[in-house]
């Protein structure tokens, strides 16, 4: 009976890997006749990253209309780029960064205010976790039965552009350290340092909010 | 026995902790340090309790007409910018055309009109008036062409 599960899992994982080669190969054709001109390859490219892409834009720019005019000038300018792009190289990178160098011109453009650098130098060794109170009750572990969703997303568009975006990359989009500094063109150690600040901003607005309502 | 300092400097790193940026050596000293100090170990799990929050945020649905928008906007945007490359190299081609034209023709429209042009009486003061009369014609030329070849990329790309 066992021997019998083992197989059905092998098979199982047999077929996961075979179906994510499949994929693979479809993704590399699709690339490949976007490259030769081939429209139709958008309807492949497109749907797979669709959700991901737009709501990284959205984070970016706040704005859902304005997050769907840029998702399709991304697209224009994968399809005038394609050819530019080096196949060995990491096409979600390559996209996102084409995604991001649009949002941070439509920002200059239309809300300069944004791009502002968040307070704080990015490299400084204090933090703000270190400035908070540590010991006793912490009023986070008041959220546990909340809307926690709801009340991290609001938490989020709160933060400066840099950290919002460090956060979206990192936590929504999955991607690696090493992918998040090639999308925004900065060493590794920025990529970590503003994570750990953008962490520490939505821990602390979390907990003012929470303090806030807890008083009120 | 945890060094007093060491609270600190543990706390300091959960957050990257967190956010899967620390390498394996840090992992396993924060790993150590929480199994034996119940604050910090507290405070990592509020620190995971951010991170999965975040790894759970709903995500924000664009339009259903999105894609389809899209795929029509790429191929008309593209379809605009390879009419320009065509109509800039159909341009470029006529004025070479009408250049040349001009520049050859003329010697030949001389010489064989060369016994004819006195019995008209046309002098030598005259020969640049005729030779801008000449150029015009060839350029007319050249343009009935170019707005030919528009019409005809237009016919082409018109859908049946």
């Amino acid at each position: 009976m066992r021997l019998f599960g083992a197989s059905i899992r092998i098979t199982d994982m047999a077929g996961a890997v075979a179906s994510l080669w499949e994929g693979r190969v479809q993704f590399e054709g699709a690339l490949e006749q976007l490259r030769r001109g081939d429209l139709n390859a958008l309807s492949a490219l497109i749907p797979r990253y669709q959700n991901r892409l737009y709501r990284y834009l959205l984070r970016m720019v706040r704005q859902p209309g304005e997050a769907e005019d840029l998702f399709q000038q991304t697209w224009l300018r994968v399809a005038e780029k394609i050819r530019s792009f080096d196949a060995s190289r990491n096409f979600d990178a390559w996209l996102f960064t084409l995604a991001r160098n649009l949002a941070l011109d439509h920002l200059r453009r239309i809300r300069p205010s944004s791009l502002d650098a968040p307070a704080g130098n990015d490299e400084a060794g204090e933090t703000i976790i270190s400035r908070m109170a540590s010991g006793g009750p912490a009023p986070l572990d008041q959220l546990l039965a909340r809307e926690l969703s709801s009340r991290l997303a609001a938490a989020l568009d709160r933060l400066p552009l840099v950290y919002r975006e460090v956060l979206s990359l990192r936590f929504e989009e999955e991607m690696k350290i090493e992918e998040i500094a090639a999308v925004m063109g900065t060493p590794l150690s920025t990529v970590k340092s503003r994570l750990r600040r953008s962490l520490e901003q939505v821990r602390q607005i979390m907990e003012a909010g929470d303090q806030g309502e807890a008083r009120a | 026995m945890n060094r007093p300092d060491e609270h600190a400097e543990i706390r300091k790193q959960l957050a990257l902790l967190v956010a899967g940026a620390l390498d394996d050596e840090i992992k396993v000293r924060i790993a150590r340090h929480t199994s034996t100090c119940a604050d910090c170990a507290a405070e990592l799990e509020r620190w995971e309790l951010i991170s999965r929050g975040l790894r759970r945020l709903p995500t924000p649905q664009p339009s259903p007409a999105l894609f389809e928008r899209t795929r029509a906007m790429v191929a008309a945007q593209l379809a605009a910018q390879t009419e320009q490359r065509q109509n800039r190299t159909t341009l470029i081609l006529l004025l070479f055309f009408s250049w040349a034209l001009t520049l050859l023709g003329w010697p030949i429209f001389r010489f064989a009109t060369g016994g004819l042009l006195p019995l008209l009486d046309v002098r030598f003061h005259q020969m640049w008036l005729l030779f801008a009369i000449f150029s015009a014609l060839t350029w007319l030329a050249g343009s009935s062409a170019a707005v030919l070849l528009s019409l005809h990329h237009q016919l082409e790309r018109r859908p049946v």
